[in-house]
């Protein structure tokens, strides 16, 4: 009894392999196949890369550095001082607070940031990566 | 002689045309949209006829920051020039030349070969960069100027996807001097779409619209601080202030300025040493305009309109000064500064007195006006500084080819298809010098 189920069940599994039970590749009612549409042998979708990936790709770090390439001819960052920028309102800052190390506008600020707590400070000087880090 | 086709494969647009003559054949997007209502892609000058609907169209580009990286999207678009737009009946019988980047990367390198060579079949190909083309076109305008005489000149391209500060120095790029500023037209346009959409409108999609705003309204300022506190003004004492009627799809599908006038009453404001506030009082009673006031100050709920104030001189802004977007990179003229202090001293007088703006971005007003206030100081007082501007900037580069393809070396010049599919592509690419 056993064995002719399994028996049977063999069976069945020559009959799947054998059957095309998969759709047949060619289907005569439709405009564009299957096979034209996604050639085989290429992948779907995206087959570029952006060009970050490209230059990646390109391994400039073994490059001659006197050899100007993509990478190198970057302008780089000015010399000139930045503007110094209000850390509370975001105006032109002419002072700093040696204290704390936030800039500051005016009178008025300066007497906002004296009573913050120093958590707070540390979390504006962290918005313009200043904050001291204790390791 | 075989035709050769010119094109300038700009991030933007694209020139083509065939050498020799004065304008290019074709000028279109670089670039394959799909408006909302469709399914179909609209390449190049499709997107421009009146039939279709740009409101939020999805846009695909073939170059990322000017460089070439799908160049499946590249050969449509190609193609669809060559076939529709240009006289071109066989490019097996024509020779092509390409306008690359600057120092464009090896791989992309050959990427383009195989494009031009192997899917176009064209017999030729001549590479060039723009900053050789566009010295090469100044000098062939004034033969006994400065330019052709020294055949020096520094080339400041303001285009699409970047600005580069290149020294020529006899017809050839001195590629040890060229700087990069990572900001041009795209990056201005997008700019000011986040600006418009955090203040009044969503625009977020509309790239070909805020372009046509981009274009219009934004003009370069002389100085900030004080055009700041203008556009911090209310009603008719903003010199700055104008609308833009955004399209309703219905009435106009193009946008527009709603008052001309008001857009232009920038230009009156003259600086110098006067204190600005008296000035910009005498200003406002010249320009009075009886009757509008009224109407100017008017919202129209019925249509959707945004207004602009400091925008407008806050965009073109950031190629001077990138540390106001959080950019890492000097503005446009220590990045020229640079340029020149890479080369030799004998030529630094030289570069200074002939550099030439060229690039769809120096089109704002006063670019190159404000580019010489902000160089006079940082270069030494010895030197004068002149900048020429060119007649048309979008297509000096495409000049400048098409005057070298009608030269009689030219086809000299060229690696032929025959010494690529020898030769192959490194080999080849090294004929052109960069």
């Amino acid at each position: 009894m056993l064995s002719e189920h399994s028996l049977f069940v063999l069976q069945m599994e020559q009959e799947v392999i054998e059957a095309d039970i998969v759709l047949p590749t060619h289907l005569s009612f439709k405009k564009v196949q299957m096979y034209e549409k996604y050639p085989k042998g290429q992948a779907r979708g995206r087959h570029w890369k952006h060009l970050k990936q490209i230059i990646q790709a390109e391994n400039y770090q073994n490059y001659p550095p006197d050899e100007s390439n993509y990478v190198n001819i970057e302008s780089p960052p000015s010399m000139h001082p930045c503007k110094r920028i209000c850390d509370i309102t975001g105006y032109e800052a002419p002072y700093y607070d040696p204290r704390t190390n936030l800039r500051y506008a005016n009178a008025d600020v300066f007497k906002l940031i004296r009573s913050l707590p120093n958590e707070y400070v540390q979390r504006y000087l962290a918005l313009r990566n200043a904050a001291v880090v204790l390791k | 002689m075989s035709n050769v086709v010119v094109l300038d494969n700009g991030g933007g647009l694209i020139k083509a045309g065939i050498g020799g003559e004065r304008e290019p054949t074709a000028v279109v997007p670089n670039c394959v949209g799909r408006p909302l209502s469709s399914k179909k892609w609209l390449i190049g000058d499709q997107l421009h006829s009146p039939s279709s609907d740009l409101t939020s169209a999805s846009l695909r580009r073939p170059l990322d920051r000017g460089y070439l990286i799908n160049p499946d999207l590249q050969r449509d678009i190609w193609s669809h020039i060559f076939t529709s737009l240009l006289p071109l009946k066989n490019p097996s019988l024509s020779s092509l030349l390409l306008v690359e980047p600057l120092l464009n990367l090896p791989s992309i390198q050959r990427s383009i070969d195989e494009l031009v060579f192997e899917d176009f079949n064209f017999n030729s190909l001549f590479v060039a960069d723009s900053p050789s083309l566009v010295h090469l076109y100044e000098a062939s305008r004034s033969p006994y100027g400065l330019v052709s005489k020294t055949q020096t000149s520094l080339v400041v391209d303001c285009g699409f996807s970047f600005t580069h500060a290149a020294p020529v120095f006899q017809n050839f790029t001195l590629n040890y001097g060229v700087k990069r500023l990572d900001l041009g037209g795209k990056a201005l346009t997008n700019y000011l779409k986040e600006l418009v959409s955090y203040r009044s409108v969503n625009v977020m999609d509309e790239t070909f619209i805020m372009d046509d705003v981009k274009e219009k309204l934004c003009f370069v300022s002389l100085d900030v601080e004080r055009d700041l506190q203008i556009a911090r003004r209310s009603g008719r004492d903003n010199l700055f202030r104008c609308t833009y009627v955004l399209p309703d799809g219905v009435t106009h599908t193009k946008g527009y300025i709603k008052d001309p006038d008001e857009a232009q009453r920038y230009l009156n404001l003259e600086d110098g040493a006067q204190s600005p506030q008296l000035k910009t009082k005498e200003g406002m009673d010249r320009l009075e305009v009886p009757g509008k006031s009224n109407d100017r100050m008017r919202i129209d709920l019925t249509k959707n309109e945004f207004g602009l104030t400091n925008e407008r001189f806050i965009v073109p802004e950031m190629i001077f000064r990138p540390a106001d977007l959080g950019m890492n990179q000097a503005g446009l003229a220590e990045c020229i500064v640079r340029a020149v202090n890479a080369c030799h001293p004998y030529l630094h007088p030289v570069l200074y007195e002939s550099i030439i703006l060229t690039g769809g971005s120096t089109l704002f007003p006063r670019f190159a006006e404000r580019l010489e206030r902000e160089l006079r100081p940082l270069v030494p007082d010895e030197y004068q500084v002149k900048i020429t501007t060119q007649e048309d900037p979008i297509l000096g580069v495409w000049r400048g080819g098409s005057l070298l393809a009608s030269s009689p070396d030219f086809e000299a010049m060229c690696v032929t298809k025959a010494e690529y599919e020898e030769l192959g592509s490194a080999r080849c690419r090294r004929r052109f010098f960069h």
